[in-house]
This record gives C-alpha cells, sequence and structure tokens, in this order.
C-alpha cells in the first residue's frame, strides 16, 4: 500500500503507513511536525518518540492481514492525543505491561519509554487490533 | 551515523555521531562487534555526539556493555545531553552504566592504565 495522510481539519490528521520498519521515520517526522505546529515544540520529539515506539511494537507484534498500521493526532483543550491503530491479533496485555526483569533486559523497554514519555497511556487490546492511546497536556495547561 | 573509533589510554574510544536508533543500530553493532574481537576489552561509548535514541538504540547499547562485560572487559558511558540521559533515566540504565560527564572523568574514573593522565586531553575534550 502506499502511505498517505490527511488533515480532516486543522485540529486532527490520520495517517496510514505500510507496516515496515522504514514507516517509522516518517511516521515520526509527521508527529514531530504536528506537536510543533500546535504548540508542543517543547515535547515534540517525546511524542513523536512515543509514537514510534508505539508503531515499532505493530510492526514486531501485530502483523495485521492488511499490513497497515494507523495513527491519528488530535488537539483538544491543549492535550495532543496520539492514537497509535492496528487491526492485527491482538496481544496479551499483561505480559507486554509486565517490567522486564532488569534494565539490562534486551527488550521489552517500549512500553516503559512510552509511559515515560506520556502523561496518559492507555491500551486496548482484542482479537480485532489494538489501540495505543497517548496523551501529552501543553505545559502551561498541567 | 557516522561512528569515530579512537584508541586512547588503553581504551577504544567509540563516538557515534548522530541517530542511534532502529535504522542506524545495525552499523553501530558491526563497529562494536568488531572492536569485541579486540584483546583490549575495555571501551568508552562516548554519547555526547549522540542526537537521538529509541529503544532500538537503548538495547544495542546494553548489549555492547553485556558483551563487553561477559569478556571481562570494563565499559563507561559518557553523556552530557539531557534529553539521552532522560531516555536512559526512564529504563533505569542510569542504575547500571558508569555515566561521566566527559571523557576525561570517565578515563579517569576507569582508571587509565599504569596511572598515567594526559592532562591535556583531559582538559580540552568537551570544555
Amino acid at each position: 500500500m502506499k502511505s498517505y495522510w490527511r488533515h480532516e481539519d486543522r485540529t486532527r490528521i490520520s495517517v496510514s503507513l505500510p507496516c515496515r520498519k522504514k514507516s517509522l521515520g516518517k511516521a515520526r517526522g509527521i508527529v514531530k511536525k504536528f506537536a510543533v505546529s500546535h504548540g508542543f515544540a517543547g515535547d515534540a520529539e517525546d511524542i513523536a518518540l512515543a509514537a514510534q515506539e508505539a508503531l515499532k511494537n505493530i510492526i514486531q507484534h501485530a502483523c495485521p492481514a492488511d499490513n497497515t498500521m494507523r495513527f491519528f493526532c488530535t488537539i483538544s483543550d491543549g492535550t495532543m492525543v496520539v492514537e497509535v491503530v492496528d487491526y492485527g491479533m491482538g496481544f496479551d496485555l499483561a505480559a507486554v505491561e509486565e517490567e522486564p526483569s532488569s534494565p539490562l533486559a534486551l527488550h521489552g523497554r517500549g512500553l516503559k519509554l512510552i509511559n515515560g514519555l506520556m502523561d496518559e497511556v492507555s491500551i486496548k487490546s482484542g482479537q480485532n487490533g489494538t489501540v495505543v492511546h497517548m496523551e501529552k497536556r501543553l505545559k502551561e495547561h498541567v | 551515523m557516522e561512528i569515530e573509533v579512537e584508541e586512547k589510554e588503553g581504551y577504544n574510544i567509540v563516538t557515534p555521531n548522530g541517530e542511534l536508533d532502529v535504522y542506524t543500530v545495525p552499523l553501530f553493532r558491526k563497529v562494536t562487534l568488531k572492536l569485541e574481537g579486540d584483546r583490549r576489552h575495555d571501551l568508552i561509548l562516548d554519547l555526547t555526539k549522540l542526537t537521538y535514541i529509541d529503544s532500538s538504540g537503548l538495547g544495542s547499547l546494553i548489549e555492547t556493555y553485556q558483551k563487553v562485560h561477559a569478556a571481562k572487559g570494563d565499559v563507561a558511558f559518557v553523556i552530557d545531553n539531557p534529553r539521552i540521559l532522560k531516555i536512559l533515566k526512564l529504563v533505569n540504565l542510569d542504575q547500571v552504566f558508569r555515566i561521566y560527564p566527559n571523557v576525561g572523568r570517565a578515563l579517569q574514573a576507569v582508571g587509565v592504565s599504569g596511572g598515567y593522565v594526559d592532562e591535556e586531553f583531559f582538559s580540552d575534550r568537551n570544555s
């Protein structure tokens, strides 16, 4: 598939990208630009990294049949929301949220990074896919 | 990303320049794994020229740390970028890695071979 993104209005953008590693840099750039354009310049790198980590999880674990990963960026009431969505097989949340056994474990720190970088994070996963919901509040709104 | 490798005071100093992420980790691994075959096992990872790191980059730092330690070597990290330090702290690696603000401090802390200290090197670098 080809990647595309659409500004639904000034405060929302929806993006679809092929489910492959090459898409991660593009996604990071799109999220960062959107964040900066809405006053989140100071947190843009954090938000973009969190989005990239969520998308990387899809590539590594979800394997959606349509080979597509989607995300939405929305600005509402001083908060930037990023939702990363896939229609893959879902996964066991308990296993993913389990802390790595040691800081030196080779894997399992993507979600820890997301939680540390964003103000609010929630994940819903089931047979029909997964939604990672992440929020960052503007500093003056905190 | 470019990676500089320098030998100083018996240590290999590896300086990745740019972003250490899912795209550049293969190059970083190639360089550090090559050094692993070096009889001088001790390593200083100078991350002062690193502009970005993701979870893949963190994994490659851990892998390098573990392999050098398995060979009874020593590793020190040089980090002066608050953002890179913040990322390491989020995953508690600051509690495991030995982190210094410049290469001179790192060399002093890990014990330069023979007790020799290159004062000029220490004062010039990252000052």
